[in-house]
């Protein structure tokens, strides 16, 4: 253990976190507007395939970052008018879109590149540094400069999130939606604008998760790529009790826990390497298990709201 | 009305296959294909002949066993989403015994599957604690533990049972095989879900603590207040549900797969949940939609072949059934929808 190796694995942590934060705030969106969304995991999948053909195609991963959102936020507004509309229950569509979105992903990536394609790569997204040509040779210097944009964006939206459900009037008003929809609609807020435009931002932060994945970590596509991330974005907003520095915290723990399984891995030890790939599900279960059974969560979770209710 | 709802109960999965087939033709004719030829291969490929037809079954079977899990647990109000972990385990415990005890024939195969449910029951028993004394959402800690458990099958394949170079089990021993039905693929193991299927169906219908159970999954306060063990039944649906997928894990071990490989039982937990919501939780109706969707999955291959469209195309019209069910259900369930049903029936006893 010395101190490249914590260095590293505290700049792995960083990185790994980022797509979990993208993933989390689309869960805290939906969840401050009470719609649980538990298909991130597909929305995350087709992002990411998104995100990795329209980088390919282009040669800009930024815009595959933007097709991913676009993409995220078409797919979500099935879930969106399924569930706001047609009051389905929101975990059972939640499935569906986790059935539904990864088997599209997988259908366009055959068609595309045919049945026995070999791996296409794309080029990354460049770090700040490499963009501003300043050289990152001691540790903070590597943890401020060495981050492609998508870094700092993410920290950015929780910066924002933080400030937008405190601090503002349509913030308090958007959380008034989840809370208790129907007091909300007599103070003339608008329930199922508001549901919609949870849908939007969920739809598209779940795609740029997804496309973080492909133009950002990994230079290439594979079906099953997200393995779960969703669902620990899930966990981490449980974790981080609904608010966005709380989520932030739980998605750089989570983040830690897989850097930190990358790097057991390359030690090895003589151990099995799935253990130590084990170890972000284990951790995400011990969290929950220790955090125990508080809830402080949004009241009107899970509940389908009409108008015509009395 | 009574026999409306049941009508529509059947008519919407229904008319959602058709839609999720109208759909996967279109994308047939825009991938050059004649949509006709390419469903006629597809049918073929999967009920061509008695061959086919043994092969679809043989697919359903681990299919049926996830989808009855799924179907069991959610009756009780509880969502299984790890039928797939439980699945795993039990088939990996039974690949020990199987191929590590040095017992072999009968006595093998009772004491496999009994391990291997037991195994299920296990796996599925975690989330289920979790959930009634630390008050946790049982499907984040069950799909946790699909990923452990598919990795946990990993360093079994790789590491501990590895078969020489391959990435692969020893295989089953041939006289703990699970045989044949007719010469066909399909085995005796296809025979234990139709068992299982009738056994749940019966227990949830004809009994009393199946009604209780029903009861918990309808409306969990009111039967507290009735004075049933919510939590009890929570827990002991959880556990029969893993059960369930664990003995299909072990069936599918001893009757298909023989070696458990990378990928083995890759996605049947969701599967499971998707077929088990369009049979609407009814354990019978959930069998047929399984072998529907093992139906379409090998059809795929013949049609694949014969027109070049490929197999993923039946995966996204599965897809579509799920997307289009599960709204179309809900739709139904719309105030507006049932006034303007009540409105068609009323304006036809007038008429009469």
């Amino acid at each position: 253990m010395d101190m490249t190796f914590i260095s590293n694995l505290l700049l792995a942590s960083v990185r790994m976190a980022t797509p979990l934060i993208f993933l989390a705030l689309a869960e805290l969106y939906s969840q401050r507007a009470g719609l649980v969304h538990i298909g991130l995991e597909g929305l995350a999948a087709i992002g990411s395939l998104t995100g990795f053909l329209v980088s390919l195609i282009t040669g800009s991963p930024f815009v595959g970052v933007l097709a991913g959102a676009a993409v995220g936020i078409l797919v979500n507004m099935i879930y969106a008018y399924a569930t706001i509309h047609l009051c389905a229950e929101q975990i059972v569509y939640g499935m569906a879109i986790n059935i539904f979105a990864p088997a599209l992903a997988a259908f366009i990536y055959r068609v595309y590149f045919g049945a026995g394609s070999e791996l296409v790569q794309v080029e990354l997204m460049k770090p700040l540094s490499a963009i501003l040509g300043i050289p990152t040779d001691n540790f903070f210097a590597a943890l401020l400069l060495d981050q492609t944009l998508m870094v700092y964006l993410a920290y950015g939206l929780v910066i924002f999130t933080a400030v937008y459900f405190n601090k503002t009037k349509s913030g308090l008003n958007y959380k008034a939606v989840g809370e208790y929809p129907k007091a909300a609609a007599t103070l003339g807020i608008n329930v199922i604008g508001t549901k919609y435009v949870a849908s939007v931002i969920c739809g598209a932060l779940a795609g740029i998760g997804g496309a973080y994945l492909t133009t950002c970590y990994t230079t290439t596509y594979v079906d099953g790529n997200v393995a779960g991330r969703g669902f620990i974005a899930l966990a981490a907003v449980i974790f981080g009790r609904w608010s966005s520095s709380g989520v932030l915290l739980a998605c750089l723990f989570f983040g830690f826990c897989d850097a930190l399984q990358i790097r057991l891995q390359v030690g090895s030890f003589g151990v099995p390497y799935q253990f130590f790939q084990m170890i972000p599900y284990l951790a995400t279960v011990m969290v929950l298990t220790i955090i125990g059974i508080k809830k402080a969560g949004p009241k009107g979770v899970g509940k389908p709201y009409r108008r015509e209710e009395r | 009305m009574k026999n409306g709802n049941r009508f529509i109960n059947v008519l919407v999965p229904l008319i959602s296959v058709l839609l999720s087939f109208l759909i996967g033709c279109i994308i047939m004719a825009a991938l050059g294909a004649n949509p006709l030829t390419a469903l006629q291969a597809l049918w073929k490929g999967a009920f061509g002949n008695l061959r086919n037809v043994g092969t679809t079954l043989s697919r359903a079977t681990p299919l049926i066993f996830t989808s009855l899990c799924a179907c069991f647990a959610y009756r009780c109000g509880v969502f299984n989403l790890g039928g797939e972990g439980q699945f795993i385990m039990g088939s990996v415990v039974c690949c020990y015994i199987a191929t590590q005890s040095g017992i072999e024939g009968l006595p093998a195969i009772i004491l496999c599957l009994i391990v291997g449910a037991l195994a299920g029951g296990f796996w599925a028993a975690i989330p289920g604690i979790l959930k009634i004394y630390r008050g946790q959402n049982e499907m984040i800690i069950s799909i946790m533990l699909n990923y452990v458990a598919t990795l946990f099958m990993g360093v079994v394949y790789t590491d501990w049972l590895r078969d020489g170079s391959v990435p692969q089990t020893v295989p089953v021993p041939d006289a703990s095989k699970l045989s044949r039905l007719f010469g066909l693929r399909t085995t005796t193991a296809f025979i234990i879900a139709l068992v299982v299927g009738l056994l749940v169906y019966y227990f949830l219908f004809n009994t009393s603590k199946g009604f209780q159970l029903r009861a918990v999954g309808l409306n969990m306060t009111a039967a507290e207040f009735n004075g049933f063990a919510v939590k009890k039944y929570i827990l002991y649906s959880f556990i029969v549900s893993g059960a369930i997928a664990g003995l299909g894990g072990s069936a599918e071990l001893l009757g298909t797969q023989f070696n458990l490989i990378n990928g083995f039982a890759a996605g049947y937990g969701f599967d499971g949940v998707a077929m088990a919501l369009i049979g609407q939780l009814h354990p019978l109706a959930t069998i047929l939609v399984a072998i529907f969707f093992a139906a379409l999955r090998v059809g795929s291959t013949t049609m694949q072949a014969a027109t070049g469209v490929p197999t993923s195309v039946s995966d996204i019209i599965q897809a579509l059934v799920i997307v289009f069910t599960v709204a179309g259900l809900a739709m139904v369930k719309l105030p507006e929808f049932k006034a303007l049903v009540d409105r068609v029936f009323s304006k036809r006893k007038e008429a009469v």
